[in-house]
């Protein structure tokens, strides 16, 4: 077969829902469009154990303690099943973290915002969660079959995550003038980033088209994110939470919640590197990286001695 | 009587295990590699569940709920081993003294499963799955640290040098106790120490790791601490304090 | 052991009684032994499993049907090779809940590839997309009386299960409260 008679047969097969596996042919592009994805999806997570983490040695109750770790350990479970996706094509976790730690892959930039008081724990589970949610739950339909996979595990437990935030938050609003005040604190700071998870419009998001022909997305940016401020609109005006969104409209037309400009200044700067929280983030994975080498050392030792690994 | 003295001894159970889990969960996101930040996670999280069911049962006898107990408690009052509450040190230290803690854990539960007290036998015979893949987990790890690298076997030796008369405080009992012992409620904590050194030390030996000559536990008393906890208690305690007790969270 | 994070092991998870080992992933880990442990801790932190399998990477032939169909893979083996049984996973059709490679059986053989010829010819390979052949020896196994310590202990921690946080019902009636509620919403009150 020509390589133009194999992209054929290769979109036919997308065409017909068939799943794409490691091994079977698929254009170059393909692979690294999914490598980038993938693994920044990883990174992700990985980082995004940290602003959560900081606040494991506080949690105010037995419960909340118990649940908060199950969920920053879950996250390094996501990335843990993600690496395992981009390494079906090709790629070492070793490169992965390399890539990671010298400052050259990127991850979400929701991770590189402070956690200034408990309740930005609540207020994570249900915004950035939820906006993961709206993201995961498209990808799970991914054409390429390890990464759907990874998904489909995934979105099961990012459903505790929302709902133990949700939880939080609305025995806030319910509860005393100050936890009521860190609720709105919480969600004046989050609401933007957490918009800002989606990506740039799609007129200025050059992947995207082919994202979609290829079955990778199914869905543009301004579309799950339409449809997530949609939701959370919704449920936070239940709450009597307000929105920080001035210029935040319904249209009855299209039954939208339009909401006003982000600025993609900042969205640019912080994706770039220069956010409030990015060396600090960094430099904690690459502590962890550096402490852990003796340990990763001597058992690769001790393996090696009994001709194992 | 007995009650009291069972509240006290349950205490002191329950928080040995939160702080330990406490501990712990410092390494969430920082452990040496991805799979052991996650296994060393679900250590954590069973030692908490450990602690919140050792808590539950001293509602059961004093009326005062965990959480109360856990966030309105000042570090005098704590009643945990000073092996618990010390900063969570390098890799070796933190595996060694969950490796400690999780052999003490296994001969106790043992022993607990037949306490004659009803509660502190179905307690003990929840944990004990745990307690045993816990065991499994980081009695394997101690081996592969004990004979891995002159690097980690180096470590492994200031942390059992260090840690070992703090672990032996696991073994004090507390005043009056003996009653329990007793009234087959608890089990004799001499007999329970030398099943420990026997397990622990063929262990070490077989991990190339010499059992210190140290006999003397560090503190007598579960109510001595060290500076660790003050500074320990203040974070942890930081948040619930900011409202009354009775707030939901 | 090539680079920092130690070796791959495949991992092959069993939801109940009877049902086949499937593919979950894989794990690192320095040998076997820590893999099956981090097998347990990546993939049963919720209870849904049975039984696990860990088999190096390195030690499974994969082939996708696109591959197979190549016929560029095989050599036959010397008539007086030893035969040893390899275990046979495929992964059939294209499932509603994606799913991968499952176990159909086993078969003897002296070489990974001669072990998918047998296996092409012993189980039925219409509609089958990846086939995935490893030496038994190199698989280690749970073992059925460590599963009350291996798999048993997720059942209590409730608390990770979306269930356990009944958020829904009082999202639905703050909202019937305050006339926010849509058709949509409305149809799911009773669940
Ligand atoms: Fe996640
Ligand atoms: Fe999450
Ligand atoms: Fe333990």
């Amino acid at each position: 077969m020509t390589e133009t008679e194999q992209l054929q047969a290769f979109e036919a097969r997308i065409a017909r829902g068939e799943k794409i596996e490691p091994g079977d042919w698929m254009p170059d592009a393909y692979r690294q469009q999914l490598i980038r994805m993938i693994s920044q999806h990883a990174h992700s997570e990985i980082i995004g154990m940290l602003p959560e983490g900081v606040w494991l040695q506080r949690a105010p109750t037995l419960r909340r303690k118990l649940v908060l770790l199950a969920k920053v350990q879950d996250e390094g479970g996501h990335g843990q099943y993600l690496y395992h996706a981009a390494e079906t094509l090709g790629v070492t976790r070793a490169e992965m973290i390399d890539a990671l730690l010298a400052g050259r892959a990127k991850y979400s930039s929701v991770f590189n915002y402070p956690t200034l008081t408990w309740a930005d724990i609540g207020m994570i589970g249900w915004l950035v969660d939820g906006a993961a949610i709206q993201n995961q739950t498209m990808l799970a339909h991914c054409s390429y079959g390890p990464y759907a996979r990874a998904m489909v595990r995934i979105c099961a437990e990012e459903t505790f995550h929302k709902k133990q935030g949700m939880e939080q938050i609305i025995r806030y609003t319910r509860g005393t003038p100050r936890q009521k005040q860190m609720a709105q604190d919480a969600l004046n700071r989050w609401w933007w980033p957490s918009l800002m998870m989606f990506g740039p419009h799609d007129a200025t998001s050059p992947n995207s088209a082919q994202l979609i022909r290829w079955g990778i997305k199914t869905k543009t940016n301004d579309e799950l994110r339409q449809d997530f401020v949609n939701k959370m609109v919704s449920d936070f005006h239940a709450v009597g939470l307000t929105i920080p969104d001035p210029d935040l409209y319904y249209d009855a037309s299209s039954g939208n919640w339009i909401s006003g400009e982000i600025n993609w200044d900042e969205f640019w700067r912080v994706v770039k590197g220069d956010g409030p929280c990015n060396a600090e983030r960094l430099q904690a994975r690459r502590e962890a990286q550096e402490n852990g080498a003796w340990v990763r050392e001597a058992l690769a030792a001790y393996a090696a001695a009994r001709g194992e690994g | 009587m007995n009650d009291t003295l069972l509240a006290r001894n349950v205490l002191a159970l329950a928080d040995d295990s939160l702080l330990l889990g406490h501990r712990n969960s410092e390494w969430a996101g920082h452990a040496p590699i991805l799979e052991e930040d996650i296994a060393f996670a679900n250590l954590a999280l069973d030692e908490l569940g450990h602690a919140q069911l050792w808590y539950e049962l001293h509602q059961e006898l004093t009326g005062r709920e965990p959480d109360e107990t856990i966030f309105f408690r000042d570090a005098a009052d704590y009643l945990n081993v000073q092996l618990v509450e010390l900063p969570k040190g390098d890799w070796a230290f933190s595996m060694l003294r969950q490796y400690l803690f999780d052999a003490y854990e296994n001969v106790l539960l043992a022993h607990l499963v037949n306490s004659s007290n009803a509660r502190v036998a179905e307690i003990a015979a929840k944990q004990r799955p745990e307690e045993m893949y816990h065991l499994r987990h980081t009695s394997n790890w101690v081996k592969r640290l004990g004979l891995g690298a002159a690097e980690s076997h180096r470590r492994m030796t200031a942390a059992l040098n260090e840690l070992w008369a703090y672990a032996l405080q696991l073994f004090a009992p507390l005043e009056n106790a003996q009653a329990l012992t007793d009234a087959n409620i608890l089990p004799d904590p001499r007999a329970l120490q030398t099943e420990w050194e026997n397990q622990v030390g063929a262990h070490l030996t077989a991990s190339a790791l010499a059992v210190p000559a140290a006999r003397a536990p560090r503190a007598k008393s579960r109510s001595e601490h060290t500076a660790h906890l003050r500074e320990l208690l203040t974070e942890m305690q930081e948040v619930a304090r900011s409202e009354v007790y009775g707030v939901e969270w | 052991m090539n680079d920092s994070q130690w070796a791959r092991y495949e991992v092959f998870e069993q939801e109940r009684a009877g049902a086949p080992h499937r593919n979950a992933g894989s794990v690192h880990a320095s040998d076997a032994e820590m893999a099956l442990g981090n097998a347990r801790d990546v993939f049963v932190r919720r209870p849904n499993c049975f039984s696990l399998w860990v088999v190096p990477e390195a030690a499974v032939f994969a082939k996708t049907a696109q591959e197979v169909a190549r016929d560029d893979w095989y050599a036959a083996p010397a008539a007086d090779a030893p035969r040893e049984t390899y275990l046979v996973f495929s992964k059939k059709g294209q499932p509603a809940r994606e799913t991968f490679v499952e176990y159909v059986g086993e078969v003897q053989a002296a070489t990974p590839a001669h072990a998918l010829r047998v296996a092409l010819e012993t189980f039925p390979p219409q509609d089958v997309f990846v086939w995935w052949v490893a030496p038994e020896r190199r698989v280690l196994k749970s073992e059925q009386a460590d599963a009350a310590s291996m798999f048993a202990p997720a059942r209590a921690k409730k608390y990770r299960m979306h269930t356990f946080y009944p958020v829904e019902p009082i999202m639905r009636e703050l909202k019937s409260a305050q006339g926010m509620l849509d058709n949509s919403e409305k149809t799911t009150d009773n669940d």
